[in-house]
């Protein structure tokens, strides 16, 4: 089978504004947006993106494929596109485009900050923790911070959403000494949090449930 | 022109480790090629060995390692590994890692392959990237300065010593001279050198690489371990735990054929003997088309796979298009860690002044000629710590090295060697290289060898280095030049494989990963040492032997 990526061009030091450029490529069944990337890049070498697992763990080849932001190495071509198709192919949405497919990831990292992104040890814990408070840890616990909830949900209260899933991720933890308070520092209502919780499922490329917390 | 006290280069659990546990107030620097939380450490599922449990020891946990390396580790080094393992788990625990529970709240264990007792503290099957996000959380705490997406390219020796680093900003696109008093390599290791790895894309061994062209003396390349359980053509890795948790390895006929191979371990023989199992299963007829075996996990059931095991259930569905609580997984074995590395003492010095590896990128030698599951996450942390505890007092004994001059000189002339202003060679490209050096060291530096084969590998490789060193790229320092990358990667893997496959035609023997079929025996009496290479004038390797730290277990027929 045959597609054409559709992938968007920019290099800073030539280009005004980023350019869409055509790459027909091959593809099998058993193949993953990535893959064709890969391929796209040995016809042009100078096609920059990132990429490193290639197993859906460490989140570097988010990117935006056709209308969505996902990981291009847990993408199947088969759930994206049909043999003949044109998929179109463009860095995180909202991010910074440094080159091609790159984004700029500084400002997304330094927003972690903003929720004290580690647990501050309570000077007493004596180290034990149930099986059922690892298990509300467990599946925020999975977050890759590949950025593509920062690409396509909106800002919620003040912490950005892969902070807000940090936040939640401590907050849940019983040897954190600001534990709950923790809610405090995203600035979010009841409301907004609900919400928050009921979009990133479906969005997320590690499918991250949200523990209900002080609500 | 930069300057710290210390520079880590490398962004996973070593480098982080290290980071954390340097003492406070000392000016550290931490620069990775990715993103620290894109490291390859992250993919590592099984666990992180420590003799917590009440039946076990740290005596147990030691013999297990020695045996399991089939007596080539540094048994000083694996008394390190081992008695600091319980304290170093314990730390783990304070910082805010979330193991999986045991009932009584104390981190859960399972069993990996070689060992004796269910001794791996886990976090159901992403045991190492949760461990690498708490430290990467660590690291913002203690203030640590991050430099992601610095790309190392030379190692700067004056006089014999460290006096500073060259590296590729990939933002700016710009060359910088990194001055330090010392510099810990923690960049990982070098699986793709093989077509079937199950190492990430950045698994090049530039650390390694760069050592070596700097003078460090690497140990043990040859040996190199093969994972048997990978999905068959991507090769992602299916972790050791889905037979820790029970899951049966099933030829063509759905037998157990470990029964014939390692009767009392069974599927929990050490990976060198089950990698060899699975291979010699499909090349007497007994494996699955296109060369494959199952993994079966069905008998487990659907609740404590989905528990145990959720991040391999759903890897087998999206890659392998099979569901795992219902259907075995074909699997094939696939490089998976490698042994050799940087030699190192245990305060994590090479042999260059002021510059410290530890990890993956270093050989301490506390695996031996084949690691056991769940150690080498253990040698991260144990060995990070011991690096970022040293650091300090390595920093101390040092003053700020003058700025480099007729290194740099060397270094900046090489780097515009690989540049032309005419257009690339017309004929070849890094990638139908890079292609080649993989097939060759698959099919000729694999689980078996012959002295034949590693021969006409050394012929090709040799052959390719020339294709290499002709290559040329397009002038420009130019932001994410990820051409110019994979063209240093490319650079650092065909002088790894070189070495790897030099190391193992040299060791007429067959101990642990490194299996001789023309040599089918260990030979205590002529190969029971380390195998050292340091760069020869002519840039070709020489190689040596150094001496196998024995101070406890005197080498044992090695039976499962």
């Amino acid at each position: 089978m045959r597609l054409t990526l559709n992938i968007s061009r920019f290099d800073p030091q030539t280009d005004a504004n980023p350019a869409p450029q055509a790459y027909p490529v091959d593809w099998e069944r058993h193949e993953t947006v990535l893959d064709l990337l890969i391929r796209a890049r040995q016809q042009d070498p100078s096609l920059a993106f990132r990429r490193s697992c290639r197993s859906g763990i460490c989140g570097s080849c988010a990117v935006q494929i056709g209308d969505r932001s996902r990981l291009a190495c847990q993408t199947l071509v088969r759930e994206v596109a049909a043999d003949g198709d044109i998929l179109s192919i463009g860095p995180l949405r909202g991010f910074r485009q440094l080159r091609d497919l790159v984004a700029d990831m500084d400002p997304f990292f330094a927003a972690l900050n903003r929720v004290v992104p580690w647990v501050i040890t309570l000077p007493d814990h004596a180290g034990l923790v149930s099986p059922e408070d690892a298990a509300r840890i467990e599946s925020p616990a999975t977050c890759i911070l590949c950025g593509v909830c920062d690409a396509e949900l909106p800002p919620a209260g003040s912490a950005t959403p892969a902070a807000l899933v940090k936040n939640l991720r401590l907050a849940v933890d019983p040897r954190d000494a600001l534990g709950a308070q923790r809610l405090k520092l995203a600035g979010l209502t009841a409301a907004g949090m609900r919400t928050f919780r009921e979009l990133l499922p479906s969005l997320c490329p590690k499918g991250i449930k949200l523990p209900v917390v002080g609500e | 022109m930069l300057f710290h006290d210390v520079v880590i280069v490398g962004g996973g659990l070593t480098g982080l480790m290290a980071a954390c546990e340097a003492p406070p107030g000392l000016d550290v620097a931490l620069f990775s090629k990715i993103y620290p939380t894109r490291s390859h450490s992250g993919a590592a599922q099984g666990g992180f060995n420590a003799a917590l449990g009440e039946d076990d020891s740290v005596e147990a946990h030691i013999f297990d390692t020695v045996k399991g390396g089939d007596y080539l580790g540094d048994q000083d080094a694996v008394e390190v590994l081992c008695s600091e393992g319980p304290e170093v788990i314990r730390s783990l625990d304070r910082m805010g890692v979330p193991w999986s529970r045991r009932p009584d709240g104390r981190p859960a264990q399972r069993s990996l392959g070689g060992a004796g007792f269910p001794r791996a503290c886990y976090a159901a099957d992403i045991s190492g990237h949760v461990v690498l996000h708490t430290l990467y959380e660590r690291a913002l705490a203690a203030g640590v300065r991050l430099y992601p997406e610095w790309h190392l390219v030379e190692i700067l020796i004056e006089e014999g010593a460290l006096a500073g680093l060259l590296l590729y900003h990939l933002a700016t696109g710009r060359l910088e001279v990194v001055r330090c008093r010392v510099a810990l390599l923690a960049a990982g290791g070098y699986g793709r050198i093989f077509q079937k790895t199950t190492n990430g894309h950045s698994n090049t061994g530039d650390g390694t690489a760069v050592a070596y062209r700097a003078g460090a003396v690497l140990a043990d390349m040859e040996f190199v371990q093969f994972h048997p359980t990978t999905l068959t053509g991507s090769n992602i890795l299916i972790s050791e735990a889905a037979r820790g948790e029970g899951g049966y390895l099933r030829n063509a006929a759905g037998e157990r054929f470990m029964d014939r191979y390692a009767p009392q371990k069974m599927e929990l023989a050490p990976r060198d003997v089950v990698s060899r199992s699975i291979f010699q299963e499909i090349k007497e007829g007994r494996g699955l088309d296109g060369g494959s075996v199952n993994l079966d996990l069905t008998h487990l059931g659907r609740e404590k796979i989905l528990r145990q095991l959720p991040q391999i259930t759903e890897l087998a569905h999206r890659y392998a298009a099979v569901d795992p609580v219902r259907e075995p997984i074909p699997i094939e074995p696939a490089q998976h860690y490698s042994m050799g590395g940087i030699r190192v003492n245990l305060d994590c010095e090479t042999t260059i002044p002021g510059l410290l590896a530890a990890g993956e990128t270093a050989n301490v030698s506390v695996h031996g000629a084949n690691r056991l599951g769940g150690n080498s996450l253990l040698e991260t942390v144990v060995f990070g710590r011991r690096a970022g505890r040293h650091l300090g007092k390595a920093a101390a004994g040092r003053p700020l090295p003058p700025p480099p001059r007729a290194s740099l000189a060397d270094a900046l002339g090489r780097w515009q060697a690989n540049f032309s202003a005419g257009p690339r060679h017309p004929d070849d490209s890094a990638a139908a290289i890079r292609d080649a050096l993989n097939r060759t060291m698959t099919d000729k530096v694999g689980v078996f060898r012959t002295g034949e084969e590693l021969g006409e590998a050394m012929a090709e490789l040799a052959a390719l280095r020339t294709r290499y060193d002709a290559l040329r790229l397009s002038p420009g320092e130019r932001p994410f030049n990820t051409e110019l990358i994979e063209h240093l990667e490319l650079g650092c893997l065909l002088e790894l494989g070189e070495i790897t496959a030099g190391a193992a035609f040299r060791r007429t023997e067959s101990r642990g990963a490194h299996y001789r079929l023309d040599h089918p025996h260990r030979d205590d009496a002529r190969w029971l040492h380390h195998t050292l290479a340091r760069r020869g004038a002519d840039g070709r390797a020489v190689y040596e032997a150094g001496p196998v730290s024995i101070t406890r277990f005197p080498p044992q027929e090695r039976g499962y």
